[in-house]
């Protein structure tokens, strides 16, 4: 354990703080040369309205992405935890996408949603020329299509972690429920969610932190663009650093996204082990 | 050293605790085979492949690594390199000021070795001076001399009725014939940022430069400003391009690749673009298909006409390097007449320095004339003051394309760049 530890706090936890300590200079990412500027660099984020609009968009795509991947994930869990003989193969189908990595899926996905592409294709063959987008290039809409992405990709994901909680119920107390008349809704409400409360916890931290973090599929999608309509703080903050030569500035912007993550992650914890609590 | 070294260690962790594989890269990267290592962006693959393979022939002794990287991964992961001590000996450097990994910037910070000496620096042409040295001496071996202009394919332009455009009423003529005959006259990849540029670079060599050939100058002395410039009429003119159904009808969702494929299958007559993709777009059009170049016409005034060439491909050579005589002597053929010839040929371009036994591609014709007649305007971010505006740029682009901004708002967001720190 100490050694583990030791290499964490080496590779990791040491050169974060120290690292931080970029956003109080000017640093350009490159100059030999840099100087402390105190706050200077988290003054600037109030006038930087790139930032603020990113703020927005990662909160959306974080609150998308939670809800919705992890609702389809206790569907998908609770359909293939049924007795049907396909479930196997339908586990491994619904959680295949989750082990390739996010940017392979994101190049499919890009060349999926181009105009002349499958998805657009398909809905002309259906007869649903009416539903054809421009996915990726429509800026009311790429962001959506960038968190369906992730949403297809790791609600398969989730779906594994609510069904390790699902069979972990023992089926006495399905049947229990089912010989006091319990209808399959209430089953679901008044024995299954309790039991499933760690499940429930671990799914929507990750997928919170997961939201909030979000950069790789939208740099490969969008990077972030129509005019900056997909540019999450991730976004931003690569942008600042690679492309601006503003690496101190870019730091600033890494550690408000460190403190969001910490504060929204540790709020949804509390609340959640309360509820855990409450269930047990 | 030392302390840049730990610096840049605790940055990219932190980068790396932050938010994960924003900082990761595999590419570009460090040897340790103990001899000359390379680093070129991936674009360049096969002129740089070949010069490397006539440069081991010629010097047997001298091992070589070479590695690729796409442009952003090449700026980022070099800059990393750089302010850790492990970059590279020889890697791409951008000529000029556009770009995170641009000449002024490296060399401001003190990562280039003077080239000054080397038999080619005394070659370099008047015109390119300004993006290839600072303050009088050469830090870079500019390589290609690469234009932006209407790529096209000859039949299909034949096959729509039309010939190529002179004057700015002539090519919106021209778009009119291509949509009669159920084609765009222009791709347009707008979805990829960096093409975003291409056709109001190609216009503003005629509407703003004709007339103010030194704006940047009055842009850095703070004397000028993108919204008080023939600029807004370079916007307007993209816009009305797109108005008139000249370009992909949803460039926005367009990728640069779609945009090469729809060239190549007859959907659009051609495309603007830098004339490095002139060997991709002859790739997938095939070999029998005759592929053509001119110059973007915005002014009524066929004279006036001028297209954005410059300097393109350049290397730098590391002032840290620990192989400095095999550095320099691998830059020295980069600049030598056989290492221009090896690498244009295969990259399709023209050499950065004057080589008349090299034998062009029939389609770069017209930018040899104009280059020759003086009517070639260097890449506007070049010398741009900072590498802001040309990102600030794209956004605009973008956002005009999707109804987002008004031309007053792209211009204000430029200026805002250009002063902005």
């Amino acid at each position: 354990m100490l050694p583990a530890l030791a290499f964490f706090a080496f590779t990791v936890l040491v050169p974060s703080v120290q690292g931080g300590w970029f956003a109080f200079t000017d640093w350009d990412g490159i100059s030999p040369v840099k100087h402390f500027v105190g706050l200077d660099q988290f003054r600037k984020l109030l006038d930087d309205t790139a930032a603020r609009d990113a703020v927005v968009t990662t909160l959306l795509a974080a609150v998308a992405i939670t809800i919705v991947q992890n609702t389809i994930g206790l569907l998908l869990a609770l359909g293939v935890n049924s007795r049907i003989k396909s479930r196997n193969v339908l586990r491994v189908f619904f959680f295949a996408p989750a082990v390739i990595t996010p940017v392979v899926t994101a190049y499919l996905w890009k060349y999926l949603y181009a105009p002349d592409g499958a998805l657009n294709s398909l809905l002309g063959a259906v007869g649903l020329d009416g539903w054809k987008q421009d996915w990726l290039g429509d800026p009311d809409l790429a962001l959506w299509s960038v968190v369906a992405v992730v949403i297809w990709q790791f609600s398969g994901y989730s779906m594994v972690i609510f069904l390790a909680g699902l069979q972990s119920i023992p089926g006495e107390i399905y049947e229990a429920a089912a010989i006091d008349g319990a209808g399959p809704v209430r089953r679901f409400w008044y024995v299954v969610r309790p039991m499933l409360a760690p499940a429930i916890t671990i799914n929507l931290m990750l997928s919170v932190i997961g939201g909030l973090k979000l950069f790789d599929q939208v740099w490969v999608m969008t990077q972030g663009g129509p005019g900056g309509a997909t540019d999450t703080l991730s976004t931003v903050i690569y942008k600042q650093a690679f492309q601006f030569n503003q690496y101190a500035y870019s730091t600033a912007i890494a550690v408000i996204l460190t403190v969001f993550v910490i504060v929204i992650s540790s709020v949804q914890y509390r609340y959640l082990s309360r509820q855990e609590r409450n269930s047990a | 050293m030392r302390t840049n070294r730990l610096l840049a260690t605790t940055s990219a962790a932190l980068c790396m605790a932050v938010f994960g594989t924003g900082c990761s890269s595999d590419v570009a990267g460090s040897g340790g085979s103990g001899g000359l290592r390379v680093a070129a962006s991936s674009t360049d693959r096969i002129p740089m492949d070949a010069v490397v393979a006539a440069f081991r022939k010629k010097n047997p002794d001298t091992k070589v690594e070479i590695t690729y990287a796409d442009t952003d991964q090449l700026q980022s992961t070099l800059r990393t390199q750089l302010s850790s001590g492990t970059a590279p000996d020889v890697f791409t450097v951008w000529p000029g000021n556009g770009n995170p990994a641009a000449l002024q910037i490296l060399q401001k910070a003190g990562y280039l070795a003077d080239l000054s000496k080397a038999p080619f620096a005394a070659k370099i042409a008047d015109g390119d001076k300004s993006v290839t040295q600072v303050d009088g001496k050469t830090y870079i071996v500019p390589v290609t001399f690469n234009g932006i202009g209407a790529i096209y394919d000859k039949e299909t332009l034949q096959e729509i009725g039309g010939s190529e455009p002179r004057t700015w009423d002539d090519l919106i003529g021209l778009c009119g014939k291509a949509k009669r005959k159920g084609k765009v006259l222009f791709a347009l990849g707008n979805q990829t940022p960096w093409i975003t540029q291409l056709v109001d670079y190609s216009l503003a060599a005629t509407t703003v430069y004709t007339k103010t050939p030194d704006f940047d100058e009055q842009l850095s002395a703070g004397k000028a400003t993108f919204s008080d410039s023939a600029w807004r009429d370079t916007l307007k003119q993209y816009l009305k391009l797109n108005k008139e159904g000249c370009f992909t009808k949803n460039a926005l969702g367009t990728s640069y690749e779609t945009s090469i494929t729809d060239v190549a299958q007859g959907k659009a007559v051609g495309v603007v673009q830098v004339t490095t993709s002139i060997p991709q777009v002859q790739k997938e059009a095939g070999a029998d298909a005759e592929l053509g170049l001119f110059a973007l016409p915005a002014s009524n005034a066929a004279a006036d006409t001028r297209i954005p060439g410059a300097v393109s491909a350049a290397y730098g050579v590391n002032a840290q390097s620990k192989h400095m005589a095999d550095a320099k002597k691998f830059a020295e053929f980069l600049g030598s007449p056989q290492g221009q010839e090896i690498y244009a040929e295969k990259g399709g371009t023209l050499p950065a320095l004057p080589n008349d036994s090299f034998k062009a591609d029939p389609a770069l014709a017209s930018l040899i004339a104009m280059q020759k007649n003086g009517k070639t305007v260097p890449f506007m971010d070049q010398r741009w003051p900072n590498p802001k505006i040309q990102q600030a740029h794209f956004t605009a682009i973008q956002k005009l394309f999707a109804g987002d901004a008004t031309i007053d708002d792209a211009l204000k967001s430029m200026d805002k760049a250009t002063t902005s720190q």
